[in-house]
């Protein structure tokens, strides 16, 4: 999905994350598309977006069917909810899964993962 | 006002094969077509009669006007038909349907139709995964390797763990259980000897907390049940088992944009059908709840009410769920004994719920069998579907 004129994706490239914006609804959409989800109206506004959040949930992944994987594996799978608002599915980084706790405060790196480069997370501040 | 379908239709026939692991050549239509006869010899009543279809999708074939493709093939005379996928509660979501449209007059005997050959490699390949994915998933999720169903649950495991307490050996115990259950059921995938909780606790982890005994077993298989008028069901050569309660609920399709992972539409879902069937947990005597994992039990348990919110851990971990207990669950062993033939997973919710209100379930007979809570769950914990089945009307 990378290059293809998708400006989240094209932002990831920057190392830059932006997530659409209804300035009628005065919220953030994910996963990015053409109309708010809420009201159906467009265009909506691309926004520069602090890659700050929290961890909703999470799973260390044992065993991956995914080839491209193997070398990551285990690896963290967290379910991420942005300080703006929005839940989604990315990367715990940098933590022993024993650290890991349920609502510790995380913040947003770059990093490739499996040949693609993707937003993740580490542990932020107050760690 | 709410139109009620309670007591208008019945579950007059039902049948299922039992579930394999080697497809070798034998082939989905197949499957459906030897499990219809079957339901028919149930019932007692002619492939003449059956005028109504609802199927489940296939996996193997094209979905492309697939109820017309099992029509042709079973050679069927039909005035209404439909397939319905709604994943793991599709089962239970064609019962509800057929109840509807007997009862709006459409058909008359509408055949609830479920399952077929499943590749065992499903949810596990690269395109086995993207198969079940939506393009947001394929986009947005796929690039960081979930795993699939087993991934989603974990999440809400975890979640549930850490809002409540929830313990592994809770969750474990329900698989346990539901063994004891798969003993008495000669139909069962795994029916050879009793499990433990330690046994569960020490198989392998594939996503924490999941562990492998705590997951199901995709198979082959097919399952059918046949839903008439009250009038038909009367008239017929088996006892009725009344379709006396019915209520549906989506919140989501991918677990990420769920409202939150510690609770499900169960609890719309199930609300409207006790509403509807004008009955309480209390009421219930058997639970068969789909069960693709330990932690879809017991959230299904708490949020039909059987449990508070929360409670499902000491709830499962101090109730004999067996045939025997306090609240027999999943009497047959659940699709975590019994394996998930695709589609036809949820349907064994449904036909051993009838089995046991027909007082037909030989050795795992529950005593009290009045009434049974049936529910479907489709992705993860995405489209539930909730049946209250009744032997008396
Ligand atoms: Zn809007």
């Amino acid at each position: 999905m990378q290059g293809t004129g998708n400006p989240y994706w094209d932002c990831v490239e920057g190392e830059e994350f932006c997530l659409p914006y209804c300035p009628l609804c005065q919220k953030f959409v994910f996963y990015p598309r053409k109309l708010c989800p809420n009201c159906f109206k467009s265009p909506l506004e691309w926004k520069v977006v602090p890659g700050r959040g929290k961890v909703y949930s999470y799973t260390q992944v044992r065993v991956s069917a995914l080839p491209e994987f193997d070398s990551i594996t285990p690896y963290v799978l967290a379910l991420i909810e942005l300080d703006v608002g929005v839940k989604m599915l990315s990367h715990l980084v940098d933590c022993p899964s024993e650290k890991i706790t349920i609502n510790m405060p995380v913040e947003m790196v770059f990093r490739e993962i499996a040949g693609q480069k993707l937003p993740v997370f580490r542990p932020g501040e107050g760690l | 006002m709410i139109m009620s379908i309670t007591n208008k239709t019945a579950i007059t026939g039902m049948a299922e094969l039992q579930p394999f692991i080697r497809a070798d050549d034998r082939r989905t239509l197949d499957l459906l077509a030897e499990v219809t006869a079957l339901a028919l010899d149930d019932a007692g009543i002619n492939k003449g009669d059956i005028d109504g279809l609802l199927v489940t999708p296939p996996s193997e074939d094209t979905y492309f006007m697939w109820p017309a493709q099992v029509a042709e093939y079973l050679q069927l005379d039909l005035s209404y038909m439909n397939m319905v996928e709604l994943g793991g509660a599709s089962a239970v979501g064609a019962v509800m349907r057929a109840a509807v449209m007997v009862e709006a007059g459409l058909c008359n005997y509408c055949l609830c139709l479920s399952g077929g050959i499943w590749d065992s490699q499903v949810f596990n390949t690269r395109e086995g995964k993207t198969a079940v994915m939506s393009r947001a998933e394929i986009d947005y999720e796929l690039p960081y390797g979930p795993m699939g169903f087993n991934s989603g649950y974990a999440l809400a495991a975890r979640r549930h763990m850490a809002e409540f307490g929830t313990k592994p050996a809770q969750l474990a115990k329900i698989a346990v259980d539901q063994r004891y259950n798969a003993l008495a059921n000669p139909l069962a995938l795994f029916n050879q000897k009793p499990l433990t909780i330690e046994e569960v606790l020490h198989s392998p982890v594939i996503v924490d907390p999941i562990h492998l005994l705590e997951i199901v077993r995709p198979c082959h298989g097919a399952a059918a049940v046949i839903v008439p008028s009250a009038a038909r069901a009367l008239n017929g050569t088996r006892p009725p088992v009344w379709i006396r309660g019915a209520g549906e609920a989506y919140t989501h399709n991918s677990i990420v944009y769920a409202p939150v992972l510690t609770a499900t539409p169960i609890k719309k879902a199930a609300g409207k059908a006790f509403a509807m069937a004008g009955l309480t947990p209390a009421d219930v005597d058997l639970v068969s709840v789909y069960d693709c994992y330990t932690i879809a039990v017991l959230m299904a348990l708490e949020d039909a009410g059987f449990c508070a919110k929360g409670e499902g851990g000491d709830f499962v971990e101090n109730t004999d769920l067996t045939y025997r207990g306090q609240l027999p669950c999943n009497t047959h062993g659940g699709q975590l004994s019994c394996g998930q033939p695709s589609y036809a997973g949820g349907m064994s919710q449904v036909t051993e719920a009838v089995r046991q209100l027909r007082g037909e379930a030989g050795d795992r007979q529950i005593k009290k069998n009045r009434f049974a809570f049936v529910s479907g769950n489709g992705g993860v914990f995405s489209t539930e579907s909730c049946l209250l089945l009744g032997r008396d009307r």
